[in-house]
């Protein structure tokens, strides 16, 4: 719970940003930083509360099945017009994950590297490898290629985590992993709980005791004990350092179904963190129309009960997400739409050529490549043209073209190298 | 009964993506099993709610708060908050209503009748025995938060009492106070006249219904839509004027903008007008000070040393409004003011379900994640802000601490309104 800054009547933020996934939060960090007054308006929760928590920077190129083990390395061969290259490549994109990383570690949530730069191999919540190149520590611990056994342990009940397909899935691919199974009455009275609820129980020291107690009962000598990703939700660490410390192995988390307790961990100790430097992060407000004066984005304007409601800025970034974030909308009959600014998109405009005839075909789908194509301050550009639209208006995340960022497993790389480049080095301290 | 229509309403149950934000952040899911969550009752159960459906697959909506909390994290717009009030109503026309939601449905006839003699009416409801009787007869339960007719006259006795100090202007603006501030809560309106005066308006206060949204809530829209036609029928006349509508309750606002006419299917021009005229008095505030029409001659309310430390909730109704928080802001202004911002989500109380004997437990248990926050500030803390009253009153009942609008710290600020004593310092 923070204190607002001290602001005066009439003043207008120097940054507006659009969308509070990770690149909308990345975005207003990067303009804090900087010494910019920002605020962040959001139409609702962002893809922080969907996605496993970690941060994945590359697992595929787009033409290739075979995985990507150094994602850094990977950079320079993607094609031209990815965001990674756009923002200038390996570099821009290790300065952004080496902020975010700083980062976590203020919000006592760290997230940590391999030390060779590979990709982390971690369990799916369907038992399968996926690689992932910034890890929560807890998830981290959960590293494929270490080879003590895994013991997996879910709770009756619980619908989100199914520890014996998980365990069973990773024995078939030759991962020694078994499965156990705890009452949810162990951690909770109630009969009907998500995994946010679980979190929060948690937080409190008794159900941990209890749960370690009955941890330390099951494991075996040598083991690590995976768990749902529920070990706390505003004291993480503590939990998770507890439940080590009770029953003297290894702990680590697996990502559940959504909604992701990890994800919602890092959203709101970020907003938190972000209001403790004067910037707001306002929920429920959909942006829905715009003014502008020539090349300049003047304000932005977000539905509420009555009237819209006016955000003046100085400069302003576009991160409300693709067509699963709502950034990018199609109607039935109609083309695919930027649904704030109407930027033009990078997209085939019939909507024969947007998918290819097989759901899973290895070259994935033209829609979920298109997006807004930018210049290299990250400006929407007409794709046509090449001629940047609006001068203070720059876009972030999984909106930008060039990238299907859910089959490359780059969905929070991009979010955050992008978040991270908004402001043009002038504007820089 | 009323119809429920295909309406846009329903059809953001589409939308739903069913990724369970909504259940994560809902504070009544979170603390009672009784409540499966926003995502299951709303457009999970609509499905079953369709025309020629006979009705709903439970009665759990019922214990939906109607806090709204689901709409405002929703990251694809689904209407869940309305989608329940639709079903409630539904299930109100199967069902019946019991008489205590009847009773508790008509704010602005309990304010009226007991206003008649306010003394004899706090007298009588709030002693033990009367709290114990109203728990076993009527389900009211003992402990919650009633409150107290005021002993001093209404706000229109107030208004007619000061007619010859109120100041006429050519600039004019139309209070809408609610029922609260009418029969239990005068000063409150009081604040709001003299700001409303400081700033150069001439105050407008012209009769005027509830707006409906006890009834809403509970699920009698036909109650409902005869006090919000008699709300349309006395103030479209000024929306069409031009004159700004502005009200200190935030519930009441939120309806008169959104829910009345977005449940009852309401299209016609008197309620468009009276929607798109109406404004929470801080959202109104802050476009006065945007267009560098709002005064700053605040006196400090505190030192630098010794800061007024004011824990501010902005009520879930309020957060609904989708203005952000523009009270916040405004009292960030105030020297001597330190505002701590609570990002509770609920007070619990939402309006009449705490009142009720079932509720009241759940209801507590969801005010918890405020109260705690409230003393987490220290035992320094002499006042709590709130914009809305029930909100208030739990807070005050949660916490033990004395709760104010924010329109009377202002008030205070503009050295016109004594906030300890909750009085204008000129009457």
């Amino acid at each position: 719970m923070g204190t607002p800054a001290a602001g005066s009547p009439g003043r207008i933020p120097d940054l507006l940003v659009i969308g509070a996934g990770l690149a909308g939060l990345m975005a207003a960090q990067t303009g804090a930083d900087a010494g910019l007054s920002v605020r962040v308006v959001a139409k609702g929760m962002g893809a922080t509360h969907w996605a496993a928590g970690t941060v994945d920077v590359l697992g595929y190129l787009p033409t290739d099945d075979t995985p990507v083990h150094h994602p850094l390395e990977a950079v320079e061969r993607l094609p031209e017009d990815h965001p990674y290259r756009r923002v200038g490549g390996a570099p821009r994109v290790a300065r952004g994950l080496a902020r975010f990383q700083e980062l976590t570690q203020a919000l006592k949530l760290p997230y940590v590297a391999r030390e060779d730069g590979q990709n982390w191999w971690l369990p799916s919540p369907a038992g399968a490898p996926r690689p992932a190149y910034l890890a929560p520590q807890a998830q981290a611990r959960g590293d494929l290629e270490r080879k003590e056994p895994l013991l997996i342990v879910g709770f009756a009940g619980l619908r989100d985590f199914y520890p014996r397909l998980i365990a069973e899935n990773l024995a078939r691919q030759g991962i020694q992993a078994r499965a156990a199974s705890l009452p949810l009455n162990l951690l909770t009275p109630r009969r009907d709980v998500n995994t946010v609820q679980l979190a929060r129980t948690l937080d409190r020291p008794d159900p941990v005791e209890r749960l370690g107690r009955e941890l330390r009962a099951l494991a075996r000598p040598g083991e690590r004990i995976g768990l749902p990703a529920i070990l706390g939700l505003e004291r993480h660490l503590w939990t998770w350092h507890r439940l080590e410390a009770i029953t003297e192995a290894p702990v680590f988390e697996i990502p559940t179904l959504p909604p992701s307790v990890p994800g919602i961990r890092l959203f709101q100790a970020w907003q938190r963190h972000l209001l403790a430097q004067g910037v707001r992060v306002e929920m429920g407000m959909a942006a829905i129309g715009f003014q502008a004066a020539g090349d300049r984005i003047l304000w932005v304007e977000t539905e509420s009960a009555a009237r819209p409601l006016r955000h003046r800025a100085g400069r302003f970034v576009l991160a409300t997400g693709g067509i699963l974030g709502g950034g990018i909308a199609a109607g039935p009959d109609g083309p695919a739409r930027e649904v704030v600014f109407g930027l033009p998109l990078a997209v085939p405009t019939e909507r024969r050529h947007w998918f290819r005839p097989r759901f899973l075909d290895p070259a994935g789908h033209p829609l979920f490549q298109g997006g807004v194509a930018v210049d290299p301050a990250l400006r929407p550009v007409d794709p046509r043209t090449g001629q940047t639209i609006y001068t203070n208006l720059h876009a972030a995340g999984e909106i930008l073209a060039g990238t299907d960022s859910i089959r490359e497993r780059s969905l929070e790389g991009i979010a955050l190298a992008t978040g991270a480049a908004i402001l043009p080095a002038a504007a820089s301290p | 009964m009323f119809t429920t229509s295909w309406h846009s309403v329903n059809l953001t149950a589409n939308e739903c993506i069913k990724c369970n934000i909504c259940t994560s952040y809902c504070p009544v899911a979170e603390v009672t099993d009784r409540f499966p969550g926003p995502k299951y009752a709303g457009p999970q159960s609509e499905r079953f709610r369709e025309n020629g459906q006979p009705h709903s697959p439970d009665r759990s909506v019922d214990y939906c708060s109607g806090c709204r909390v689901c709409n405002e994290v929703c990251p694809t717009g689904v209407r869940i908050a309305e989608i329940n009030a639709r079903a409630r109503a539904q299930m109100v026309a199967e069902h019946g209503i019991p008489l205590r939601n009847r009773l508790l449905g008509r704010n602005e006839l309990l304010g009226r009748l007991g206003s008649l003699a306010p003394h004899l009416a706090n007298r009588s409801l709030h002693n033990p025995v009367s709290r114990l009787l109203a728990e076993k007869v009527m389900g009211i339960a003992r402990h919650a938060p009633l409150p107290r007719w005021s002993e001093t006259g209404t706000l229109h006795h107030w208004l007619r009492r000061t007619a010859a100090h109120r100041r006429r202007a050519e600039r004019k603006v139309v209070y809408f106070h609610g029922c609260a501030t009418q029969y239990y809560e005068p000063f409150v309106g009081q604040a709001a006249v003299l700001v409303l005066e400081h700033l150069g308006y001439q105050v407008i206060v012209p009769p005027q219904n509830c707006c409906g949204l006890p009834l809403l809530s509970n699920g009698e829209f036909e109650a409902a839509e005869r006090y919000h036609r008699g709300n349309v029928a006395r103030l479209a006349g000024f929306a069409w004027a031009g004159y700004p509508i502005v009200g200190t309750s935030t519930s009441c606002t939120l309806t008169l903008k959104e829910e009345a006419p977005e449940l009852l299917d309401r299209t016609d021009s008197g309620t468009l007008a009276l929607k798109q005229a109406t404004w929470d008095i801080f959202e109104f505030l802050r476009e006065r000070a945007q267009a560098g029409e709002l005064p700053t001659d605040f006196r400090p309310l505190g030192t630098d040393a010794e800061p007024l430390v004011l824990p501010y909730h902005a009520p879930c109704q309020y957060r609904a409004h989708r203005v952000g928080k523009p009270a916040l802001e405004i009292l960030s202004w105030i020297p001597g003011v330190a505002v701590r911002e609570s990002l509770a989500r609920c007070c619990g109380i939402a309006g009449t379900y705490g009142y009720k004997a079932e509720k009241y437990t759940i209801a507590m248990d969801v005010g918890q994640e405020l109260f705690d926050f409230v003393r987490s500030q220290g035992p320094g803390v002499r006042l709590t802000a709130c914009d809305s009253e029930t909100c208030r009153w739990q807070l005050e009942h949660g916490t033990g601490i004395p709760s104010r609008h924010p329109i009377e710290v202002l008030a205070a600020a503009y050295g016109l309104y004594d906030l300890e004593g909750r009085r204008p310092v000129v009457e």
